[in-house]
């Protein structure tokens, strides 16, 4: 399979005050044509720092400090901003950020902000441009008619949908989701997660699946990468993380049993006890160790590397590898 | 949708307008009535003269003015009850009745207090709005500055010297300035808008207007702008975080852009408003200001019209300066719906 | 990304959370160099206030700014002591001469005293004036001449005061010696020109301390060296003479120079001080509790409650200040607490449209829900959950509007409808420009009350400002 995009070793802090938060710390992993990864963690793990990162734009007072990022067989950290502006961003990689409630700028219409993206990018006649709004426009389902309007004027989903059709029109490799149907009520969100199946199966994009809603990852996620604290602790595919055999790392596992399923009966909900580690001063060793049931004293010494245990599932524990 | 807003703004302006109108009446009623009666006493003095040789006995012609200055009490109200009073008075000022002028006459000689102070009024303008434009322009290149590099050493040291003028006296640096620069080191004229005699043909006397507008426009950008460039990097900053701002940049739009045309162009009505808002302030507290410079605008008319106690200018001038600062305010909300489309086309789908 | 304008504290504020709050906003604050710097400044004014009667050289400046005697000894219009250091023409400092070599003589009913004062005069410029003074008791004359250092002797007054109890005599050299000075110039000077120059127009002390010779009247040249003033005193009957001294109104004169009527500008900016600091803290204290207070309530009620509220408060915002209060001030008698009261009268509006919307924003807040659902009541939900939130930007806003106070006493005083029985900066303006200050370019009394307004001011700011960052969410850049 192809490779359309390829992360080594990113690092990434966020250099506060009080010292530097190791939001990302040594992340890899692979991403191929026409599949979508899902990101899941809990709230403060990196998943949207991860996003913000591909794009080379880490908020404030955050900074990439390591690791590579490669598109198309090009190490695109080693761009130049301007660079990165007209190659990258929205060419190569593009966002469907969440809570699409904010993401567009009040006070222009969304005709005006879609044809402005496109003439930033490509040098195409007006009616080209127009021709490429209107078509993914209703790509995503809606009419013509959204464009002449603002934002403020629009629903929740259809902000959503706009969100989408203007991350995909420029037809680029990569496309990172960012909770996008976490503020949107049930029905939309199948809507959505249905949309951004077909758009998979039209267009052949990659997507990369960020959310903390295990339930949406196993519907539409290919591979899935479990992060936690700022390191991948799992990847492997939908089956083998959500299938009957269940994932190897313990904290994939607990997380799964933390989910109740529709048909079980639920006397306690199960919980993993504890809460996220201070990214400022990370625990020795494996992160997950102060929380893990199946810890051994290994784990609070050394960190375990990311090891292939199958062919494309890897596990960082040591219990496991 | 728009006009349902400019239709309501414009009503409560009116509205606020007639209540404060009817708030001076109350507090001004005894010394614009003692004007009045004066004025009407004087009136039939006047008349009395005319009659004089009319033929008519002495004691027919004391019946006759007796029965006069009765009608014109009549006529002005000025035998009813207290409440009554003040609501003529005010009614008077609202149709913008404001009568003639006890001492003070405008440049053509005339006592018409409207014409007096109207006379005025583009003189206070040209001094405010040159010097708030200049501020503005000024303010927003700054501010802009400021907010690329938040808290960086330009940042800091241009909210310090904010914070240095703060508490200035605008009126005591113009005071100062003058002492300088127009006696100390004779470069600019010490006050007035035109030199005496003011100079012939229109280039000539367009110069000699700058000259004078020189100094205090000078004073008042010196001190102002500082605070205007705070307000705009506050307001511009608050805006940069938005989500719509990250958005754009993801977008791969140039920063140019994103800075002018996205963020400025969203920050706008609040910009706006505080331009116009410190605007409108300057000219109705441009009272000691236009005093110090001797500049012949509203703000010295109403305070000579103190000093000579002419009580009519004084009203009026109040009651126009406050019209026309709600106008001010009116017009403003009008130019913010129009710029958010937020409120210009209104609600959801 | 973007948070929410109030910041989410916990429910209620008991003592030790209040400390706790206290305590880390300090450290946050305490990282803002010029906040802390503004605090040392108010700590300066405050030591200023309080050490004031030490540092007045003049002690009752404050209640007797407006009585001549009280200054009569003091130059007029002249420049502080220190610019001497830096003009070219050495100029005449103040000083009091004391009398030495004091000879009496009685004889019945009468005694006489002789003595002399002697000037050590090393100066370009003469002095503006000097008076002889002495506390006087029963019916005496005095004549003083003046002895040179060219030897020339001339007369300068012979005066009679009778006074049963000690009274203070003064005679003003410059008034009382016009004749007898001319006289003495007319021995020397050009004839041509004395016999058209009108005496009145002479400057007695230039001419007094000047070369003995032809041009002495239009440009006369320093002698300097030893004078001397010989004093005779006759007292007829009982009486006595205590402090005889001659005071030397120099051309230079104290830290800040005097104004036209001779008072000491310094003592003038120092007692403003308190009068700045009580106005401005007063004023801003009052207006933004009334104003939070409204803010809250009107947000609080909502619905018809909020409308009337803010329908007043639109009215009153929208009367401009100034114009109203020198009519108002024209009518009632200008006092301090009339004006404190007037201005806190319009001052108020200020903070509370943004009050009004951090009250509705909290107003939403899920704990307001569960309190209402436990039946608290409305007053307790007002001051125990919803004003300790606004406390911190209470304070910001009073740290900012104090200078705002201090401005409008200032321009009501300039004006001189401010209270005339008390020094402000305020005032020492006002007699600046009536005394024309700046067309004669008296910098000394011009510049430095407007320096310290703007230092108060500055002071304010800094912690105003400080305050702010460090409380408005939106402004965290971290």
């Amino acid at each position: 399979m192809e490779k359309t995009l390829d992360v080594r070793n990113l690092k990434l802090h966020y250099f506060t005050s009080r010292g530097a938060v190791k939001a990302l710390d040594d992340i890899s992993f692979e991403l191929y044509k026409g599949e979508t990864l899902g990101v899941v963690g809990e709230s403060g793990c990196g998943k949207t720092t991860l996003g913000t990162a591909l794009l080379n734009m880490p908020t404030p007072p955050g900074k990439i400090i390591g690791g590579n990022i490669i598109i198309d067989g090009q190490d695109v950290l080693t761009l130049t901003e301007n660079q990165y502006r007209r190659d990258v961003r929205w060419e190569k990689i593009s966002m469907v950020f969440q809570g699409a409630m904010n993401c567009l700028t009040p006070v222009y219409t969304i005709y005006k902000q879609m044809m402005e993206t496109i003439q930033y990018h490509r040098d195409m006649d007006k009616e080209d441009a127009d021709a490429r709004i209107r078509k993914y426009i209703n790509l995503v389902g809606l009419s013509d008619d959204v464009l002449r309007r603002y934002p403020h004027e629009l629903s929740g989903g259809m902000k959503q949908r706009i969100v989408i059709a203007t991350g995909l029109f420029l037809e680029p490799s990569v496309v990172i989701c960012d909770e996008p149907t976490t503020a949107l009520d049930v029905v939309v969100q199948a809507q959505i997660i249905n949309l951004l199946k077909e758009l998979k199966q039209e267009l052949g994009v990659s997507f990369i699946f960020i959310t903390h809603d295990l339930a949406t990852e196993a519907e539409v996620a290919d591979r899935i990468l479990v992060m936690y604290a700022g390191k991948v602790a799992e990847i492997g595919s939908n089956e083998e993380i959500f299938g009957s055999a269940g994932p190897m790392h313990p904290y994939t596992k607990k997380l799964l049993i933390a989910t109740p399923r529709l048909h079980e009966k639920v006397d306690k909900l199960a919980f993993i006890p504890g809460v996220p580690p201070d990214l400022l001063e990370p625990p020795t060793g494996c992160r997950f160790h102060p929380r893990c049931t199946e810890v051994m004293p290994k784990c609070s010494l050394e960190e375990p590397p990311l090891k292939e245990v199958s062919p494309g599932h890897k596990v960082a524990c040591w219990r496991c590898a | 949708m728009y006009w349902k807003y400019v239709l309501r703004r414009l009503l409560q302006s009116v509205l606020t307008f007639v209540v404060i109108i009817f708030i001076y009446s109350a507090l001004f009623n005894t010394v614009m009535e003692t004007t009045l009666r004066s004025q009407i006493n004087e009136q039939i003095q006047g008349e009395m003269m005319q009659f004089a040789t009319s033929g008519l006995t002495a004691e027919e012609l004391k019946q006759h003015f007796e029965n006069r200055k009765e009608r014109l009490y009549e006529q002005y109200h000025l035998n009813d009850s207290l409440p009554s009073r003040i609501f003529w008075r005010a009614i008077d000022t609202l149709t913008l009745n404001f009568g003639k002028a006890s001492t003070i006459k405008s440049s053509s000689g005339s006592s018409d207090v409207m014409e007096i102070i109207t006379e005025k009024i583009p003189n206070t303008l040209l001094l405010f709005l040159t010097a708030s434009v200049i501020d503005v322009i000024i303010g927003i290149a700054l501010g802009l500055k400021k907010a690329q590099k938040p808290n960086g050493r330009m940042d800091r040291w241009t909210s310090i010297i904010t914070m240095i003028v703060y508490g200035l006296p605008t009126w005591w640096l113009g005071m100062v300035f003058i002492m300088f620069f127009s006696y100390v080191i004779p470069i600019f004229p010490s006050g007035g808008i035109h030199s005496i005699p003011p100079p012939e043909g229109g280039l000539a006397y367009f110069l000699d207007t700058l000259y004078h507008l020189a100094l205090p426009v000078l004073v008042l950008v010196i001190v102002g702008f500082w605070g205007r460039a705070y307000l705009i990097r506050n307001i511009v900053l608050g805006t940069l975080q938005e989500d719509f701002i990250m958005s754009a940049r993801a977008r791969g739009l140039s920063e140019r852009r994103v800075l002018f045309g996205h963020t400025l162009r969203t920050a706008a009505p609040p910009i706006v408003t505080m331009a116009l808002t410190s605007m409108l302030l300057s000219i109705s507290g441009g009272l000691i200001y236009e005093g110090i410079f001797s500049w012949p605008g509203m703000g010295n008319l109403y305070w000579i019209a103190v000093q000579q106690n002419d009580i009519p200018v004084l009203m009026g001038n109040l009651a126009l300066t406050t019209a026309l600062y709600l106008m001010g305010l009116v017009i403003l909300d009008l130019i913010y719906g129009f710029l958010d489309p937020r409120i210009k086309v209104g609600g959801k789908a | 990304m973007k948070t929410a304008l109030v910041k989410k504290t916990s429910t209620g504020t008991n003592g030790k959370r209040a400390k706790g709050l206290f305590t880390s906003f300090w450290n946050e604050f305490k990282r803002y160099k010029y906040g802390m710097v503004g605090v040392v400044l108010l700590l300066m004014f405050i030591l200023v206030v309080i050490l004031e009667p030490l540092i007045l050289p003049f002690p009752e400046a404050g209640s007797r700014w407006r009585d001549i005697t009280y200054w009569q000894d003091n130059p007029d219009n002249a420049a502080p002591a220190w610019t001497n250091w830096f003009t070219a023409k050495d100029k005449t400092p103040q000083q009091t001469l004391k009398p030495v070599n004091l000879v009496e003589q009685n004889e019945p009913g009468l005694s006489f005293v002789d003595g002399e004062i002697p000037y050590n005069y090393q100066y370009d410029d003469p002095p503006t004036d000097i008076a002889f003074r002495a506390m006087v008791q029963g019916d005496v004359s005095f004549i003083v001449s003046l002895v040179r250092p060219d030897g020339t002797e001339l007369p300068l007054f012979d005066t009679h005061t009778a006074s049963s109890v000690p009274s203070d005599f003064r005679v003003s050299l410059n008034s009382a010696t016009i004749d007898n000075v001319f006289e003495f110039v007319r021995g020397y000077e050009d004839p041509s020109v004395t016999a058209v120059y009108n005496r009145r127009t002479m400057n007695v002390m230039n001419v007094l301390f000047a070369k003995a010779q032809p041009g002495m009247l239009y440009n006369p040249e320093p002698m300097k060296g030893q004078y001397t003033f010989k004093v005779t005193s006759v007292t007829i009957g009982a009486g006595e003479i205590t402090d005889a001294r001659m005071e030397v109104a120099g051309k230079v004169f104290g830290i800040m120079g005097t104004d036209s009527a001779k008072r000491d500008i310094w003592s003038g900016l120092v007692c403003g001080t308190k009068w700045a600091l009580l106005i401005g803290i007063t004023t801003s204290l009052v207006s933004v509790v009334i104003g939070v207070t409204y803010g809250v309530v009107s947000s609080f009620f909502g619905g018809i409650v909020d409308t009337v509220m803010m329908r007043i408060h639109e009215v009153v915002y929208n009367m401009p200040l100034l114009p109203i209060i020198i009519v108002m001030s024209a009518v009632f008698k200008p006092n301090l607490w009339t004006m404190i009261i007037l201005m806190c009268l319009f001052f108020w509006t200020g903070s509370v449209r943004t009050v009004r919307s951090m009250g509705l924003q909290i107003k939403e807040e899920t704990y307001i829900e569960a309190a209402r659902a436990l039946n608290a009541s409305n007053s307790r939900i007002i001051f125990k959950h919803m004003l300790p939130q606004l406390i911190p930007y209470s304070f910001a806003s009073m740290a900012l509007a104090v200078p705002g106070a201090i401005l409008y006493e200032s321009t009501i005083s300039l004006l001189g409808l401010g209270d005339a029985t008390i020094v402000t900066w305020g005032q020492i303006l006002q007699d600046a420009s009536n005394g024309s200050a700046v067309l004669q370019g008296l910098w000394w009394w011009v510049v430095p009350p407007g320096i310290l307004m703007g230092l108060m001011g500055m002071t304010f700011a800094f912690i105003g400002f400080a305050m702010d960052t460090i409380l408005n969410p939106k402004l965290r850049t971290r």
